[in-house]
């Protein structure tokens, strides 16, 4: 079968050292600052972070409080101020949840940091990958290939 | 973006599609489906099948998530995908204007920090 899936990659140059973005990116506080930093209205950003692998950090946002967003990640691999892999656990004001690895690097560049997150884990997307791979393009025969070498 | 990773399908679920898609009949009506929705009635005319028996490997194919099926006054029409797909792709969505919100947020922080620094 395949194994492609639609995972989501997003880059950005910050102008700060590696270990000013590491810290910022992690520090409970510094987070409320940048994460509202844009609202145009205030609305509800509350953040707690237990910054230790096998640690929390909680994030609940949102407009109001009946239509909160709420984001735990837990954390894997702690490497200041190189990377920060989590496992993350997002629900939404509906109360569906979609769990995901986040692995975030933080590359020394010029002008400053180059901050990459790469999130995996989308599983059902997976699944439609492959159904347009196999079904949707009629090569069906693989399939049978596949299901004959079992 | 498609990137290279390890499958998440479970194995449960990928029984479930190589079974449904074993049967040449379920691969026509994967086919059918793929060109547009249809009713039960007009999946099974080209079959030369009774309703009965294409409601039965439209089933199998629903139990799989190749295919969803919705009840329109007394017809049940079948597409391709299930809601799940839209679910996983609405979570895509939601996370991608996350990391913008989260990244536009950091660079105007450090941008301003600069500026005050300077």
């Amino acid at each position: 079968m395949t194994d492609e899936t639609y995972d989501l990659t997003i880059s950005r140059l910050l102008p700060a050292t590696p270990e000013e973005v590491f810290d910022a990116y992690t520090d409970a506080e510094k987070q409320k600052i940048w994460f509202s930093i844009l609202d145009e209205s205030p609305g509800i950003v509350e953040i707690e972070v237990d910054l230790r692998v096998g640690g929390e950090q909680t994030a609940v946002w949102g407009p109001n409080r009946d239509e909160l967003f709420r984001e735990t990640q837990v954390f894997r691999v702690i490497d200041r101020p190189n990377r920060l892999v989590t496992t993350s656990t997002g629900s939404s004001p509906d109360g569906a949840t979609m769990q995901t690895e986040i692995d975030v690097t933080f590359e020394a560049a010029e002008g400053g940091t180059l901050m990459t997150v790469f999130q995996s884990g989308f599983p059902t997307v997976e699944m439609r990958d492959f159904f347009a791979t196999y079904a949707m393009v009629g090569a069906f025969d693989r399939i049978e290939a596949y299901l004959v070498r079992q | 973006m498609v990137q290279q990773s390890e499958s998440t399908v479970d194995d449960a679920t990928l029984d479930r599609i190589f079974a449904a898609l074993a049967d040449p009949t379920r691969r026509g009506i994967l086919s059918r489906l793929g060109e547009s929705p249809a009713t039960l009635g007009e999946l099974a005319d080209p079959l030369e099948m009774s309703l009965t028996g294409v409601k039965k490997h439209v089933g199998v194919l629903e139990d799989a998530g190749l295919v969803t099926t919705e009840k329109i006054g007394r017809v049940r029409r079948c597409r391709l995908g299930n809601d799940n797909l839209d679910d996983a792709l609405g979570w895509i969505t939601h996370y991608q204007k996350l990391w913008e919100r989260r990244l536009d947020g950091l660079e105007l922080y450090f941008t301003l920090q600069k500026g005050v620094g300077e």
